[in-house]
């Protein structure tokens, strides 16, 4: 992690990641305090893992609205939006999803729902107005194939076993030190046994939460090549990211403050000027997505101008 | 959709189900009986066309196969674009068996050129008693049945009684789509 150079967005993306993390803290230390004080077993651990990830895959697509503010648009109200999702999802052999636009003038986009039924793609009114047909195309078909790739279920699935691996460690470790002393927990020793089993479930989440980023990163890297796919032309994705790239770090930075909670479901994330190494980063750097896309048009024997 | 899909990610569109398109030659007759509707005498296969960069490889092949539909078939074929940037090869034939085959054709060779996975719908036009004149059966190349469509002429409004009507005059003849959310209509299409 580089911390020299501490500009606004830097700084953006410092706190980002420190809520991310902090986060999850909260979550392995909930649990913690949880299983100490009621000394739960493995199958209330269990219990409560699973309800957390079926909770978040079942509200995915709500939740997702709601942080980003966006509204579910009509086909009367968005007749051109419409109509172009419907002929790439067909393209796609997808169900048409739902369609919802963010009023904000950062232009971006994303998709959510745990399955072709439920799910959702959202455009903010700045990528409608900024990008030509052709881009948000490119863009579209990015979002359609996160769907059809179940990006949700893979996420949620990833998700899932971070959180169990960082319980299961703090479990073992639990019953192989409490085990030692017979479990009393009004021993002194308690105290640093403690702090080793936090330090533990501290450093699994951490290492987990790298792989879930770098999974993430791969998702979106398998939506660029299936958008290229879908449209048969990956160098208007390419302006696309360019153009929404460009654009989010010229935005004051008041608007990026406001929609920062929707960053991993964005096409690109709000900040992104290399705060943090590529490690922590849910979404490739745009140099090498360009690239990518690169090499799938030149696969698809099609020069890029 | 199998497993390994999702893990890696789609790496193929699907190639199109060209077979059943024969099927609406033969619907034809319980149309023209049953619900008084006659062939426009044209027909539309709707594909999206490849990158700019793709250009002048494209224009080469789409003229060749324009060339060899025109040598295998008596039809009238011609190029349209329309407001989504897609492209339509329209087929004029009076003959409706003709028509169909022609568009079958016009499939088979996208296909054979290599552009399979860019096809997306074949449009029959049929004239009768709709208010805007026309009523169209729309056949799905990804899902391999057809779908009616019949647009009232105000904006993007379409006549759902009239076409779950006709849905339920072919349903065992046609291979209707029977996933409703799938019926996407083809408004603007240059046939």
């Amino acid at each position: 992690m580089k911390r020299k150079a501490y500009g606004r967005d830097a700084g953006l993306s410092l706190r980002m990641l420190l809520t991310s993390v902090l986060l999850g803290l909260l979550y392995v230390f909930f649990a913690l305090v949880l299983f100490y004080i009621f000394n739960a077993g493995l199958v209330l651990m269990l219990v409560i893992v699973i309800g957390m990830a079926l909770f978040q895959y079942f509200t995915s697509d709500k939740l997702a609205l709601r942080a980003s503010g966006a509204k579910i648009v009509t086909p009367e109200e968005a007749p051109k939006l419409h109509e172009m999702i419907e002929r790439l999802a067909a393209m796609a052999d997808l169900q048409k999803p739902r369609v919802a636009i963010v009023d904000t003038p950062v232009p971006n986009a994303f998709a959510t729902g745990r399955n072709q039924k439920h799910a959702v793609v959202a455009v903010t009114s700045g990528l409608w107005e900024r990008l030509d047909e052709k881009e948000i195309e490119g863009v579209l078909a990015h979002e359609l194939t996160h769907i059809a790739n179940r990006d949700v279920l893979v996420m949620t699935v990833a998700s899932f076993f971070a959180m169990l691996a960082a319980f299961l460690t703090r479990i073992g470790l639990y019953s192989g030190m409490f085990g030692g002393w017979g479990g009393n927990r009004d021993n002194n020793n308690s105290v640093p046994v403690w702090l080793i089993i936090t330090l533990v479930s501290v450093v699994t989440y951490f290492l987990s939460w790298i792989l879930i980023r770098t999974i993430s990163r791969y998702r979106e890297y398998a939506a660029d090549r299936g958008s290229a796919l879908i449209t048969g032309a990956p160098e208007y994705l390419m302006s696309a990211l360019q153009k929404i790239s460009s654009q989010m770090t010229l935005i004051p930075q008041q608007d990026l403050r406001e929609v920062e909670g929707m960053n991993a479901f964005f096409i690109i994330p709000a900040s992104v000027k290399k705060a943090t190494s590529e490690l922590f980063m849910d979404h490739p750097p745009l140099e090498k997505r360009l690239a990518a896309l690169e090499k799938i048009a030149r696969e698809m024997g099609r020069p890029v101008s | 959709m199998g497993l390994r899909d999702i893990l890696s990610g789609r790496k193929k569109l699907k190639d199109p189900a060209r077979e059943r398109l024969f099927a609406i030659s033969t619907a034809r007759i319980t149309l023209q009986t049953e619900l008084d509707l006659k062939p426009s005498g044209s027909a539309g296969v709707c594909f999206k066309p490849l990158s700019a960069g793709e250009f002048v490889r494209a224009e080469n092949e789409l003229q060749q196969l324009l060339d060899a539909v025109a040598n295998e078939s008596g039809s009238k074929v011609e190029r349209k674009s329309d407001e989504m940037g897609f492209e339509w090869l329209v087929v004029h034939d009076q003959d409706f068996e003709d028509l169909v085959a022609t568009s079958h054709l016009i499939a088979q060779e996208l296909e054979d050129r290599g552009f399979g996975g860019q096809l997306l719908a074949a449009v029959f036009p049929f004239e009768g008693k709709f208010k805007e004149g026309r009523a169209y059966w729309i056949y799905g190349f990804k899902q391999g049945s057809f779908w009616p469509f019949v647009p009232t002429g105000k904006g993007q409004e379409r006549d759902n009684p009239e076409e779950m009507e006709l849905k339920a005059k072919l349903d065992p003849e046609l291979p209707i789509e029977q996933d409703l959310t799938r019926w996407f209509g083809l408004f603007g299409a240059p046939v």
